[in-house]
Order: structure tokens, then sequence, then C-alpha cells
């Protein structure tokens, strides 16, 4: 048990001490049992206040620090860094927080507020004279990573990985390479062909030595943890044509696997196209086609355009179809951000190619961001025509029995609700992007998937490739729908991450984990199943077996310890005795 | 009636004068400073054109006489329309249409 203990109380400027009576808290815990140096301080987190605990720890022989200031997501690091510093293991720091807990929480109550942090000091300080010195678990890193799909995000992640001297997997479902670029014929802004760009990223690709490719291949087993996992890949067989092996059965021979060790994982592995409900807004009737296929037709040539053997003098554009609609399921209900500018971009394929072609825009709101506007400016003055329209009145599309016009009827409120007719030879559905399911994927990494059906970062602007799994990355459209440029941006951040992660050749994993107390466990399984990521396995002994915790594997989330029967399981930095003891600390003593 | 939309109207516009009101972005802000206070003038009438709905041009020939060629709303305007220049474009063609002149 810790017996010299430091405590400090932040003034945090006034956001504390303007609710929390600082010096009546410092003085209701300065003699609790342990408690050899006790301080406030206006700015503890300051450099100069850092210093005077370091001096305090080195010249005061302490074995253990609590702050009372500020949430521990902002200053843990920092004061385990001034704890490092002074020679004291930074496990035996704890945080209190009685600025957000306390003095926002009870803004015009002082006496609750001060009673409130008196209690959380104290439990405080019963955990310090607890805690133990940790060693955070080392592990060496393999300087290679798998790259999971091979579109465009991909090929850009591998190559990107195999420029700072990172060996790479790429697995491909497909038998080739390129993804949903590949397929593409002209690339907003530069109007680059996403066929001849794929062409050139595969080439490099393929000379590159320290990139291996499997395509036709799937990811189908994880072990091991982030820095040393061990995948293996399943290639498919390719069909036996007239020149396979006589008499070869298929079916009898499992898929050949290729195993390989690499530190981390990324995957890229896309979208795809969103197709409308039959009948939504027309889709069905001829000449009714989605913004993918309506591409794939300018793409086919130079000539006019012709839709059911007649040439095409007016095409109606539908924004947002199956998109942003808050009662649909999945990824119905978000933008999909890149649909906008493509459509504006294709319009203006067309009117570079015919300027008579009168092309109508309906739309909700037009979402041309960046400098992307400069494209919907370049086709309004080309002769794109724009029509508002409110998503509790869609436009109307129908075709005419006896005349066989197409014609979209819309209500435009930009000219005040008034009821058009358009006739029009095509209507484009802009459908967006939809999520590409893969559960076989999802289970394999334990990578979560959210409500919109994309893999899921731990935070869109602060953490944007990251998962909650250690060393598995997420980029490009599999996350979320993106332009290529914008996929390519997600690749290289997490090429930079891995980087991050990988070129030093090891990483100190935090040792706040769970372990068995082997003695007492059973065997009983319960808490394997418990386990989020898959980081307990079974250890035989000679009796039977006992549960054995992967310390670089456990996040210490602590879901498997309320699981055991027999108590065997603790959380290092929060063990049962902490957590009993800081319960006793606030409920119990004196009322403060 | 539902009012059909083509090109038409504006093509014979066009074939009067200069006629340009592309650029033209929906804001609103040459209607706001309007000295005249007509709310059909400028945007819901060069509107009225591009989507070709010629009654609604037609029905607006009054307003179309009232503006003043003050151009305020055109050394307003964000998006650069000459819209003085489409207006009297826009008288031509009326004077034919509607006083056959």
């Amino acid at each position: 048990m810790n017996q010299r203990l430091g405590v400090y109380i932040c003034h945090c400027g006034g956001n504390i001490s303007d609710t929390v009576d600082v010096d009546a808290t410092l003085a209701a815990v300065a003699n609790e049992p342990g408690v050899v140096v006790a301080r406030t301080s206006m700015f503890t987190c300051s450099d100069a206040t850092q210093e005077a605990i370091v001096h305090d720890i080195e010249q005061e022989h302490l074995d253990g620090m609590v702050v009372a200031s500020c949430s521990p997501t902002l200053h843990t690091m920092t004061f385990r860094g001034v704890a490092r510093r002074a020679g004291l293991n930074p496990y035996r720091y704890t945080q209190v927080n009685i600025r957000e807990q306390c003095a926002w929480a009870h803004t015009g109550d002082r006496a609750g507020a001060t009673r409130k942090a008196i209690r959380l000091v104290r439990a405080g300080i019963a955990r310090a004279r607890l805690t133990e010195a940790l060693e955070p678990t080392v592990v060496q890193t393999v300087p290679r990573a798998l790259v999971v799909g091979g579109g465009i995000a991909g090929l850009r992640a591998a190559l990107g990985l195999a420029s700072i001297g990172l060996g790479v997997v790429l697995v491909e479902r497909e038998p080739e390479l390129g993804g949903y670029v590949g397929q593409l014929g002209s690339l907003y802004p530069t109007g680059r062909s996403g066929g001849e760009l794929i062409r050139e990223l595969v080439e490099q690709v393929r000379r590159q030595p320290a990139i291996t490719v499997h395509t036709a291949a799937r990811l189908v087993a994880k072990a091991g943890t982030f820095g040393d996992f061990r995948v293996t890949i399943a290639v498919d067989q390719p069909p036996a044509g007239p020149g396979g092996p006589a008499g070869s059965d298929p079916a009898a021979a499992p898929p050949p696997s290729v195993r390989a060790q690499v530190g981390t994982i990324i995957v890229a592995t896309g979208f795809t196209p969103a197709t409308p409900e039959l009948g939504a807004y027309g889709f069905g009737i001829e000449g009714v086609v989605t913004l993918p296929e309506f591409t794939r037709m300018v793409d086919a040539g130079p000539g006019p355009l012709t839709a059911g053997g007649r040439s095409v003098r007016a095409i109606a554009y539908i924004y947002c179809v199956g998109r942003r609609d808050p009662s649909a399921e999945g990824a119905g209900q978000g933008c999909a951000q890149y649909c906008c500018t493509a459509t504006v971009h294709t319009a203006l394929r067309v009117a570079g190619r015919d300027p008579d072609v009168r092309q109508y825009h309906l739309y909700r709101d037009l979402r041309t961001y960046g400098r992307y506007e400069l494209l919907y400016d370049a086709s309004r003055r080309q002769g794109s025509v724009y029509l508002r329209f409110a998503a509790e009145d869609p436009p109307r599309v129908s075709r005419d029995g006896a005349s066989g016009r197409l014609a979209v009827a819309v209500s435009d409120r930009l000219e005040a609700g008034a009821a058009v007719e358009i006739p029009v030879d095509l209507v484009v559905l802009v459908t967006g992007m939809a999520p590409r399911p893969d559960p076989q994927l999802a289970e394999v990494l334990k990578v979560p998937v959210g409500r919109d059906g994309f893999f899921h970062e731990v935070h869109p602007k602060l953490r944007p490739v990251a998962t909650v799994v250690d060393g598995v990355l997420v980029c490009g459209a599999c996350q979320g729908p993106k332009g290529a440029g914008e996929s390519v941006a997600s690749a290289l951040a997490a090429v930079g991450q891995t980087a991050a992660l990988l070129k030093r050749g090891s990483a100190e994993l935090d040792p706040q984990v769970a372990v068995v107390a082997a003695p007492r466990c059973t065997g009983c399984e319960r808490c394997l199943a418990a386990c989020p990521f898959g980081a307990i396995g079974l250890s035989p002994t000679a009796g039977g077996s006992v549960a054995v915790i992967d310390a670089a594997g456990c996040k210490g989330c602590g879901a498997c310890v309320p699981t055991c029967p027999e108590g065997a399981i603790d959380l290092l930095g929060h063990t049962d005795q902490e957590v009993t003891a800081m319960i006793d600390a606030l409920a119990g003593g004196t009322p403060a | 009636m539902t009012a059909v939309v083509g090109a038409e109207l504006a093509e014979a516009v066009g074939r009067l004068g200069p006629f340009d009101a592309a650029a033209c972005m929906n804001c609103g802000v040459c209607t706001a400073v309007c000295p005249m206070g007509i709310a059909w003038l400028p945007r819901r009438l060069q509107r009225a054109v591009v989507l070709g709905l010629e009654q609604e041009v037609v029905a607006a020939t009054e307003p179309v006489y009232a503006c003043l060629l003050c151009r305020l709303c055109e050394v307003s305007c964000p998006a650069g329309v000459h819209i003085t220049e489409n207006v009297r474009t826009l008288r031509r063609y009326l004077n034919r249409r509607v006083f056959g002149l």
C-alpha cells in the first residue's frame, strides 16, 4: 500500500475555483491517511507547477499522486509524464475530475459542488493508496501491411506504403485490380479517365517488388494483435476451363490459402452504387436510368446520345433519389456527397459534346462543395437549368401511353412553387453510394459497421481512419460516400497512420489490461464469450484448462470481469480492490 | 394548368437581341433592391423566359414596362447578369407578341 501521497487541487484559472471552494477541499482531504503533500495551484498543468510536483516527488519520496483538476481525457498523459520524469511509475498517478463533474455540472451550487469535490478527491486518494506500478506491454511490429481491396484507395495505399519502405500484401476480391473507378470514363474535376488512371496505378503496383498481390482472394481469418497479425487469405480456384486438369473436381479441393504476417490491416473495400426502388421516380420506365448507367452512355462514344433509338435532345436529372430520407433505413438517411458534383461534371461533358441538348437539374439542395462550385457555375453558363423541389413534393416521372413522350412534372420552388412539366428524352436518377455488405470481413476483423451499413472510424475528424480495433484502419468509400479524390486522401492518411505505428519497429501498449488469477480459474469459458476482441484463450493444465488473456489483444474494457463466477479476473489499474476502496471513500466517512 | 417547359421562348427572345440569364443563381438580390418594388422584376421574369413559360411572361407585360432601367439590380447582381439588357430585349419581344408592333 502506498503511504506517501501527493495531492494537488487545481483552480483551473477560475473554471473550478469560481464554483468549488478549493481551499476547503484541500483542508478536508489534507489529513487523509497517507497524504504527505497537499497543495492547490492556479494552473496545475502549467510548466511551473509540473516542476514543483517533480520536486515534491523527489524530495518527499512520494509513491503515489492525485491531481484533482479537469477531465482525465485532457491531462492524464500530462501528469503521467510528470510522474515519469520524477522517477515515479506513471500508473501510480490518479486523476480526479472536479471541473466537468463539479464546477461545470453544479454552477450556482458552491456548497454542493464543494461537498462533491471533497468526496471525489477522497475516492481518488483511496485509489492512489492501492495503485501499483505497471509497465507497458512492448510488441515488436512487423514492417508490412495488409491492404484489403484493390480499388483506387487500396492501390494508392499500397503504393504509399511501399514508398515509405513497408511491405504490402494486397488482396482483391475480384479477378482484376481496379475497382469502381477503373470503370469510369471521366473523373471530376480534371476529366481524366478513371480507367487510364487505374491502369497506371496497377502497372506501378505490379512493378513494385514490395507489394504482393492476390486477386480473386478474400481475407478469411485473422489472429494475433496489432503489430503482429497473422492473416489467412483464401484464393479462389480459377474456373476449370477446357484446358484445365482432367478429372479435377473443384468442389472437392478446398481453396488454397495463403498466410501472411502483417503489422496493420487497411480496409479499402469500397462501396456499391445505390439502386432505386422499382417505381421510385419512374425507375423501371424506359428512358429512366441511374447516374452510373448514364455516365456509361456518355463514356460509350463521341457520337450523339441516343435513347431507345432516338436522339436525346432534353435530359432531366433528379437528385437525392433514395437519399436524405429520415424514414429510410441505413445509408438512405445521409447525403452521398459525391453525386451532385459527379452529375454536374457529366452535364458539362454532355454540353461540351452537343451544346443544344437541354439539361434540367431537379434538386433539393445542391452541394458541389469546395472548388467544385466552379463546375456548377460553368454548367449554368452552358445552359443547364436548375429547378428546386421540396422533399415532400418530389418530381413525378411518366411516359404517355399514346404519344410515348417521357415527361417530368415538378413544382419549382424557385418559381414560387409553380407546377411545370418538362418533356424530356431521358431521365437520370442521381442515386448515390450504398455500402457493400461484407459480413464475413466485418466478423473476421471485428470492425464495427454503423447504422448506415458502412465501416466506422473512431471519429470522423479526430481519428478519421482508425477503428476501435488497434492496427485495423479503414479508408476510402467503405467508410462512407466519398469522391475518388477524397478516397485517395483517406488512403494516404491510412498510410501515414501505418507509418506512425510500424516504422519504429516496436510499440508500447497500455498495461491496464485484464489478468486471470489462474489458481481460481475453473475453465468455464464464460469470459471467452464476453470478450469483444477475441483476446482470451484457453491454456491446458494438468487438471483441465484455464483462461489466458493476451495482454497485447486486451483493450482493458473490463467486459470479462463480471462474467467470472469465481471473481478470478481483475483489471490492472482498476482492480476490484481499488474500485471498492473508491466506493467506500465516496459513500462512507463523515459527511463533508 | 401546368405549364410546359421548353427552350423555344428563350430562343425566340434571343433572336431579337442579347438575353442571357444563364448565370442567374436565383438569389433574389435584384428583386430586393428594385425601387419599383415589383415582385416580378427581374428574377422571376428571367426565370420564366429561361424555363419557357410564355404565358407568365405575357402576363407580366405591365411590370416589364414599369421597369425604370435604373440598373440598380444590375450593379447589385453577384452573378454579373446584364439584367437591363435582358429587360430591353424582352420589351422587343413583347412589342411584337402583345402589341403586334
